[in-house]
């Protein structure tokens, strides 16, 4: 029974699309563009979405990711070390200063700032005073003025494990440190862009020294990644770090103030709540102030959503706006179809066939036109995001590996549905109302 | 021995004091006021009456088209005036062959697909080859099988209407109701039209026939005339 009005359904409505085919053709017209660009909006806002959060990501770490900020004094780095040496959920960063180039010299951006700020703001050497915790001031004598040279300051970052779980560390080029090999006797080094360009600019030799370290090092640079600092940093394993420079060099709060020492990040999974009692317990039993071991969740993607929320809204009802155009394109395709079709179907009607099937094939004509207008809406969509990608995405390394995403064509859909509903309702309705006696009087 | 139980058959159709009031703009019009009628298997009727007596609104309410305002209706003795839509449209395909004055072909199909409508209705599904079967048979019916494949706007008015005759026949049905099929046809290719109707009530079925011609109306078993909303 079912079968057969649906069978019924099928030849009808194949038959009067083939019968209309221009018709046809031109309300998907109108309802293409409708739906392409809700298909567009969609997507561009997923892409931009994404594309944003994986630049927050690498500043401030992948969303949940628990992180602490420890002062690298009283031991604590030696403590981090070891209570996460072999850990996969945490990750701690342990970073210091280093200069690479010829020894002796007054690097070129000293201080470690971006290399477009070097030898910008002067040599400005007044007198500086520092005060400790207990208000006792000293004035600090100006830095014994070294001989300017073809050497760089950057800010060396020794790592416990693997960081990008949970900083998204992208690929420039060459590879990433190998946590998994054995340590290396000579240090494998990774590059930030802006390390990498201060070598490539500046020419200086690959000698590297590090505050504490007993001699100097020629580390083999294995490659480069982009880190969302705009500081030369370079990245290495701490294990390889120790075999030339054994003890963690603790700083003091002295050197903190000049803009030195050591800074210690720690990076927990979410969740890893005991691994964060047990780090805090010990550094604070080591004697480290208790206000200064924080851990704080990442939550940056909450924050960019508000943002984008309103942008968002606005592009989409500008998509909807369109679509509500193409609705009214198949709505008036719709209504004049049923004005030349009333003697078809009320002889329909006469020969048997029931008021709701009558409907039915009528909005089911729409609502197919409707959803082959989103089909090809969304392939059309999709195309067009992969001819972009391949043109332009070179520029936009954020975008790497984009894919046209999947809300967007479910958004498409929807469009497409909601459009052949609305567009397809009233004319069935209409259709439906059509008495049969038309046929007697026509 | 007993008597033999005479077999009281039920009538095709009986109305009993149908009235159709039309509900407009202005003030409500009677158009029919208590008609009777009965129609028997194999019976023809003739129906005159002058322009706007009231025919095919009556032919309306045989064909459950349209429902009385008030009256009864009984198809082989079952109670059908106030039948739901739904079951009224089953009755439609099943029990109810119908012939207009205009053909009303769709004219992107062709003749034999025309005949097939009525078997592409939604009610119930034969095979591709059994409905072919059943169009071919139709067609033969009327005498123009071998016009099959043809689109209406290359026949002729009596083949068209005997295509549209096809259709009203290709389920079988009980009866038959016409209304004027002769009406946009030249005298010759109207009688040969009124023939082929006559012809389906020697298979049982019962013909209401519509008419303005006498000549037509004689060849039918019955002839009555509706005027001022009822038969006199
Ligand atoms: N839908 C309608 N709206 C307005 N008036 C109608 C409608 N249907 C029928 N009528 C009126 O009802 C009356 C009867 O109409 P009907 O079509 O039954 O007459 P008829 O006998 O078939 O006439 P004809 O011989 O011209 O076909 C007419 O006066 C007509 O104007
Ligand atoms: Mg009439």
């Amino acid at each position: 029974m079912f079968s057969g009005k649906l069978r019924s359904a099928l030849v009808i409505g194949g038959q009067g699309i083939r019968a209309r085919k221009l018709r046809t053709f031109l309300s998907m017209v109108s309802l293409f563009l409708g739906v392409l660009a809700v298909v567009t909006v969609q997507a561009g806002a997923e892409i931009a979405e994404r594309a944003m959060l994986t630049d927050v990501e690498l500043q401030a770490g992948k969303d949940g990711t628990v992180t602490g900020y420890i002062p690298g004094e009283k031991g604590a780095p030696g403590i981090v070390e070891a209570t996460l040496k072999g850990r996969a959920d945490a990750v701690a960063m342990i970073s210091s200063k280093a200069i690479i180039g010829e020894p002796g010299l007054r690097p070129i951006n000293e201080g470690g700032m971006p290399f477009e700020y070097a030898n910008r703001g002067g040599d400005y050497q007044g007198p500086m005073v520092y005060c400790d915790a207990g208000g006792v001031c000293q004035e600090q004598k100006p830095q014994e003025k070294k001989p300017d040279g073809q050497a760089i300051e950057v800010s060396m970052v020794a790592l416990t494990g693997d960081i990008r779980p949970f900083k998204p560390f992208r690929p420039v080029s060459g590879t990433w440190l190998d946590f998994a090999s054995a340590p290396s006797l000579a240090p494998r080094i990774v590059l930030n862009e802006e390390a990498a360009k201060g070598l490539r600019q500046y020419r200086v030799p690959g000698e590297m020294m590090i505050d504490g370290a007993t001699h100097h090092v020629t580390p083999q640079i294995v490659g480069v990644v982009e880190d969302g600092y705009p500081q030369p940093r370079v990245y290495l394993r701490l294990d390889e770090l120790r075999t030339w420079m054994p003890a963690a060099a603790a700083s003091s709060e002295l050197d903190r103030f000049r803009g030195g020492g050591t800074g210690l990040e720690v990076y927990l999974q979410p969740g890893s709540h005991d691994l964060q009692q047990l780090l805090k317990a010990k550094l604070i039993g080591a004697g480290v102030d208790q206000k200064q071991v924080e851990f704080r969740v990442v939550n940056s993607k909450e924050r960019m959503e508000s943002e984008l929320k309103i942008m968002r809204l606005i592009f989409l009802g500008m998509a909807f706006l369109v679509l509500l155009i193409g609705v009214a394109g198949i709505l008036n395709v719709g209504l004049a179809t049923v004005g030349e079709r009333v003697e078809e179907f009320a002889l329909r009607r006469a020969v048997g066939m029931s008021r709701m099937l009558l409907a039915g094939i009528v909005l089911a004509e729409t609502l197919l036109t409707g959803l082959l207008t989103a089909a090809l809406a969304i392939g059309a969509g999709a195309a067009g995001l992969q001819i972009a990608l391949t043109l332009f995405g070179h520029r936009f390394p954020s975008l790497q590996g984009t894919t046209f995403p999947w809300e967007a064509g479910v958004a498409g859909v929807i469009a497409g549905l909601v459009a052949g509903v609305l567009g397809g309702l009233i004319p069935a309705i209409r259709a439906a109302r059509i008495p049969i006696a038309t046929v007697m009087r026509a | 021995m007993t008597a033999p139980a005479i077999q009281v058959q039920a009538p095709l159709i009986q109305l009993n004091g149908i009235t159709k009031v039309l509900k407009g703009q202005e003030e409500p019009r009677t158009i029919l006021s208590g008609v009777d009628l009965t129609v028997h298997p194999g019976q023809s009727v003739a129906i005159l009456g002058r322009s706007g007596s009231g025919k095919s609104t009556l032919l309306s309410l045989i064909g459950l088209f349209d429902r009385a305002d008030e009256g009864q209706y009984f198809l082989h003795g079952n109670d059908i005036t106030k039948l739901p839509e739904r079951k009224a449209a089953a009755l439609r395909s099943a029990e109810f062959g119908f012939v207009f004055q205009r053909f009303f072909l769709l004219k992107h199909l062709t003749a034999a697909q025309n005949v097939a409508m009525a078997l592409v209705n939604g009610q119930g599904w034969s095979s591709r080859r059994k409905r072919k079967q059943q169009v071919m048979e139709a067609l033969e019916q009327v005498g123009i099988a071998h016009l099959a494949k043809s689109k209406p706007a290359r026949l002729s008015g009596g083949e068209q209407q005997r295509v549209a005759i096809a259709r009203a026949l290709v389920r079988q049905p009980r009866v038959i109701l016409a209304d004027e099929p002769t009406g946009a046809l030249d005298t010759e290719t109207g009688n040969l039209v009124v023939e082929v109707l006559l012809n389906t009530t020697r298979q049982g079925c019962g013909l209401v026939l519509v008419t303005h011609d006498h000549d037509h109306a004689r060849k039918m078993g019955r002839v009555l005339e509706l005027r001022d909303g009822r038969f006199n």
